[in-house]
């Protein structure tokens, strides 16, 4: 980071004489760095590196040239955005001519304002990570279902607490509530399967043959390629996405909750999201190993706990931003919410529409469900079901086992309750048994 | 042609210095050749081209994130290199793969023969497909190639691991040969449309520009530019028609790209002024969304075409 490094570059071609700079390239660069730490900006040493180099090519002469290299050098994604225009609006604004552009054109919606600090990933995967069957597994969910050998999904539930197995969270007493959380933490959400692109070295027959490793092994018998390697198309579970109602009327249960959802998204690489009047994604938040600071970290991060519910307009943020961007496609999408909703029904259905022809599950967790004498009247919940392929209570920890069930089982939806809701309630099918749904075009 | 040195990059060759030497000159000649760049992106491909780095760029679909690297390529006058990104993409597909079938034919050919073939003889560059990350790291210049790696995001994890030598020390590493240093390395674009998350390991590695959708004048500026044919005020009306568009909340609201098929065909219809009879007949070339399609009619096409009230 010497100055003298500058004078190749502007030596060089028919370069415009570079002005006198008003502070050195690496002093603005450290400067700059610094203030963006404070800010909570993650700045790697090289980036401050990299901006006095850049310092140097492009010479800040007035605000606008400074504030593009600043900001293509310092930040690394959209959610640094708009701190660092904060922070450099609270540096250089009133320092330089403050007749050009105050507000950038330029400067991206706010999109997502995670912090950027991310903790390593867990290497606890899925337990059940292995590749069922053959080549002929089901690629899409367009196959028959059962074809391929049935996930099943592994609870661990310590038989010494058999009690608190069906006791309803709403109804667990406060000491028995951090027990509960540790056993929810261990449940295992395993997703059906999917086919990827890569290829894995298989002794059977399979799509093509593999030359590379034929080849290798042909070197072993003179040359001659005796024994065939093929290659087969490698399978990988779905993405699951979690999306949880921590609105007030869910208070009881989103305590718990929040740990399967922590367990997931540590363990299983899933995506969570908590909502009530907005959505907040807290997979960063969640993925810290560390079960308590990471709910601290998600109560922190998710500013409307237990306030009114938006359920219509939480699922058109998470489709708007997350969902249709990638994250729900090909999904299995576990909501967690008792459809308490505000909102018209219609809204809830036609956003819970746009999910549905994203996602390739849609397991709904209604903890109210197991009450006596329940339907599914309630305005919000009643428009969602046609659309889920499961509908679980997940009220205590035995009934949590039906969700890992239902985010397991191959594709399945439940009959349209909408025309008799009535025959909804606690028919206490497993979700596997269900007829197999009507795909949407 | 100094070799490159990974931890410090000594700035760019004489020859790109001197077709880029500052941002008003590259400004210029990306206008040159149709390609209407903001400040704020000349200035991250100026830094990209000289300092040089990676350069990840980001924002909304069609928002000519891809067109970027196409222009700088001409700029440079050098060849693009491009490589797709996909699900499940791997080092075979992305930087090279021993041709086994002719090291099949050459191990046969030398027992037919009766000669002895040395192994290194088998794997040495004869016997080597290129795919794109190489064809760019052996371009022979004089200038650098630009290296697009298009949708990053669409590749899984391990492949954005695996890029990360090529964008950190401009180099590959083939087993059988060993490290390869490019004698021009290649100035790398990536581009994220942000279906997920990129690793923190990656951005560090970048620069970061986020290419912002364009206010109507420019948009129309653009398309004008990229559709020569078309008459001015078609331009202009169909780019106040994409941003009106682009206020409604649609499941995939129109880019640049857009515009431009839009535009082109307008012209190719024969139109001079955005009306809404021609608009409601073209409009599938701008929505590709049937759900959109009908929230545009519910409004009608003279609100889109700015006739209404």
């Amino acid at each position: 980071m010497t100055s003298s490094r500058c004078a190749p570059a502007a030596r060089s071609g028919s370069w415009a004489p570079v002005p006198e700079l008003l502070v050195e390239p690496a002093a603005l660069a450290v400067g700059l760095s610094t203030a963006l730490r404070r800010a909570g900006v993650a700045v790697p040493p090289e980036r401050s590196a990299r901006l006095a180099a850049a310092l140097r090519l492009v010479p800040p002469t007035s605000r606008e040239p400074l504030y593009w290299t600043a900001r293509v050098a310092l930040a690394s994604g959209p959610a640094d955005l708009p701190v660092f225009d904060a922070v450099f609006s609270a540096l250089f604004d009133g320092m330089l001519d403050p007749a050009e552009t105050r507000g950038d054109p330029n400067a991206p919606p706010a999109i997502g304002s995670e912090p950027r600090a991310r903790p390593a990933r867990p290497e606890a995967r899925l337990v059940d990570g292995s590749p069922p069957g053959g080549p002929s597994s089901t690629s899409s969910g367009d196959g028959p279902p059962g074809d391929g050998p049935e996930r099943e999904a592994v609870l661990a539930v310590a038989s010494d607490l058999e009690r608190l197995a069906t006791t309803s969270f709403a109804d667990l007493p406060a000491e028995d509530v951090e027990a509960v959380r540790r056993l929810v933490r261990r449940i295992v959400l395993a997703t059906p399967a999917r086919r990827t692109r890569r290829t894995t070295a298989s002794s059977r027959p399979g799509e093509r043959l593999d030359l590379r490793r034929t080849l290798r092994a042909a070197q072993r018998s003179g040359g001659d390629p005796v024994r065939l390697v093929h290659r087969r198309r490698r399978v990988r579970p779905r993405r699951l996405v979690l999306l949880c109602d921590v609105s007030g009327s869910m208070e009881a249960y989103t305590r718990i909750y929040l740990s399967l959802l922590q367990g997931a998204v540590s363990g299983a690489r899933a995506e969570g999201f908590v909502f009530s009047t907005r959505l907040t994604r807290l997979t960063h938040q969640l993925s810290v190993r560390d079960p308590d600071s990471a709910l601290a970290l998600a109560a922190k991060a998710a500013p409307d706990w237990a306030g009114g519910t938006r359920l219509a307009g939480s699922l058109r943020r998470f489709l708007d931003d997350h969902g249709r961007r990638g994250l729900a496609r090909g999904a299995v999408v576990v909501v967690l919410s008792d459809g308490w909703a505000q909102e018209e029904p219609e809204l809830v259905a036609e956003q819970m529409a746009r999910l549905r022809r994203l996602a390739h599950r849609i397991v709904w967790v209604n903890p109210r469900k197991a009450a006596p004498g329940f339907a599914p009247l309630v305005g919000g919940m009643a428009a969602a079901l046609p659309y889920c392929d499961a509908f679980v209570s997940g009220h205590s920890l035995a009934a949590l086992e039906e969700v890992a069930a239902a985010v397991a089982a191959p594709l399945s939806r439940v009959p349209s309750p909408v025309r008799s809701p009535a025959l909804v309630p606690p028919p206490p099918v497993s979700p596997t048994s269900l007829p197999p749904r009507k795909r949407n075009p | 042609m100094p070799p490159p040195d990974g931890a410090a990059r000594g700035g760019a060759e004489a020859g790109v210095v001197e077709r880029v030497p500052d941002v008003a000159t590259l400004t210029a000649a990306l206008d040159a050749v149709d390609y209407l760049a903001d400040p704020g992106l000349a200035t991250a491909l100026l830094m990209a081209v000289r300092l040089p780095q990676p350069l990840l760029l980001e924002g909304e679909p069609g928002t000519g994130k891809t067109e970027v690297a196409k222009a700088l390529a001409r700029v440079l006058d050098t060849p693009l290199v491009r490589l797709q990104c996909y699900e499940g993409i791997d080092a075979a597909e992305a930087l090279y793969e021993w041709n086994h079938a002719r090291q099949l034919l050459a191990i046969r050919l030398a027992e037919a023969d009766e000669r002895h073939l040395e192994e290194s003889a088998l794997f040495g560059r004869d016997y080597l497909l290129r795919r794109p990350l190489l064809t760019a790291l052996e371009h022979p210049g004089p200038r650098p190639a630009v290296l697009l790696i298009d949708e990053i995001d669409r590749a899984d994890d391990d492949f954005e691991a695996f890029t990360l030598e090529l964008l950190a020390e401009g180099t590959v590493t083939i087993p059988e040969l060993g490290t390869i240093r490019p004698t021009h390395p290649p100035i790398v674009v990536l581009t994220s449309n942000r279906t997920r998350d990129l690793h923190d390991a990656l951005r560090r590695r970048c620069l970061f520009h986020w290419i912002d959708y364009p206010a109507a004048e420019r948009t129309a500026a653009i398309v004008r530019r990229r559709v020569p044919s078309s008459a001015e005020p078609l331009a202009v009306g169909a780019a106040a028609a994409v941003a009106r568009l682009r206020g409604l909340d649609l499941e995939k609201a129109p880019g640049i790209a857009e515009a431009i098929d839009w535009v082109a065909a307008l012209s190719l219809l024969g139109v001079e002024r955005l009306e809404p009879a021609a608009a409601e007949a073209t409009l599938g070339s701008v929505l590709k969304n049937r759900d959109d399609l009908e929230q545009v009619r519910a409004r009608g096409t003279e609100w889109l075409v700015g006739t209404g009230a």
